[in-house]
């Protein structure tokens, strides 16, 4: 085989894949999620959110990808926080509500299981970053 | 038995070259893995700080042989039938002094500095649904090495322990205001440090050294 052959062949076997790519991507978009809604940046950093989550024990009743033996039940998952639509059952999933009711969700619900666990607001907006940045 | 062993190794390394040839190369696994085990104690390799959570395989290696610890330690203890609401009030007594700072409570906070510590002590409100009754008697009683936690069998009676799992196990039912209304109830004072009086039945937690 010369190499103006090889070439030719790796033009069409370029060209073939592209084509199958273009005719497969509608397909993945049947099965794709609509994207959750974009967050305005707030100054969180989900690296720092990570560990706080971790420190103040949150997987204890929350389960939590990424985070070690976060497999609690008592709270509701927080996997796809990003795309729920109520905080609590009461405040609609904005950014600053969630970094208020990181920081008081007795004030938010009293009397409910979640603790105020003293979080400050830059605590609150690291760990609100790292929960917008689980979709 | 040992002979069949024998015939078995025969058969599996066909020459004595072939036999050597294993032998010498578990043995340097063996060299290596201890060497290597040496250099990160020696050297201060292990990082440990608890401001630096552990690595995610020690984590779950700690974490998974604590749990099996547990279950099978615990597989011969006989709990009681059921436990009395005078139970869970005692437990709920020891608890709110003595657990209350490092595992929360339903809508409790734990202290802040309970966040400094790795492994974190985890809140207990759904504890009953993770461990059977006699698992959470053992943890309560013996402790885990290197977590923090006590083993409140060494200052507490038996049925002290039990009373302490009987909280556990009415805890997933309560809500905030039950536990602030338990806590108002229990005001009677309780002082601090004094010893339990059925402790003695139990027979002393350690062996005191022999005085010389």
């Amino acid at each position: 085989m010369t190499r103006d052959q090889g070439s030719k062949l790796f033009a069409r076997g370029l060209s073939a894949l592209i084509a199958s790519a273009v005719c497969a991507a509608p397909l993945c978009g049947c099965v794709q999620r609509p994207a959750p809604p974009a967050r305005p940046s707030f100054g969180g950093d989900p690296a720092r959110g990570a560990i706080l989550v971790g420190r103040y024990s949150c997987g204890a009743c929350h389960e939590m990808p990424g985070i070690e033996g976060a497999d609690g039940l008592v709270g509701p998952p927080l996997g796809t926080f990003s795309r729920r639509t109520m905080i609590a059952g009461v405040l609609p999933n904005t950014p600053e509500n969630l970094v208020h009711w990181l920081k008081s969700p007795q004030a938010v619900v009293p009397g409910n299981a979640m603790p105020d666990v003293g979080l400050s607001d830059p605590q609150a907006r690291d760990v609100a970053a790292y929960l917008y940045a689980e979709r | 038995m040992l002979s069949r062993l024998w015939r078995l190794i025969e058969r599996f390394f066909t020459s004595p070259k072939l036999m050597l040839l294993w032998l010498s190369g578990v043995v340097a696994g063996l060299l290596s893995v201890g060497i290597g085990a040496l250099i990160v104690i020696e050297c201060g390799l292990f990082n440990a700080t608890a401001s630096t959570p552990h690595l995610p395989a020690v984590a779950l290696a700690a974490h998974t042989a604590f749990i099996r610890s547990v279950q099978v330690r615990a597989r011969s203890i006989e709990p009681p039938a059921r436990f009395t609401p005078a139970e869970v009030a005692a437990g709920f007594g020891d608890y709110d002094v003595s657990c209350v700072a490092c595992h929360g409570g339903p809508g409790i906070a734990r202290a802040d500095w309970a966040g400094g510590l790795t492994p974190t002590p985890p809140y207990l409100e759904d504890a009953a649904r993770r461990w059977r009754p006699r698992e959470l008697y053992w943890i309560v009683g013996e402790g885990v090495k290197m977590t923090a936690m006590p083993a409140w069998g060494e200052t507490r009676s038996n049925g002290q322990v039990w009373d302490l799992v009987a909280f556990l196990e009415a805890l997933p039912d309560l809500t905030t205001a039950d536990y602030a209304r338990m806590r108002a109830a229990s005001g009677a004072a309780r002082p601090p440090n004094a010893l339990p009086a059925d402790l003695a039945a139990d027979g002393p937690p350690y062996a005191l050294p022999s005085h010389r």
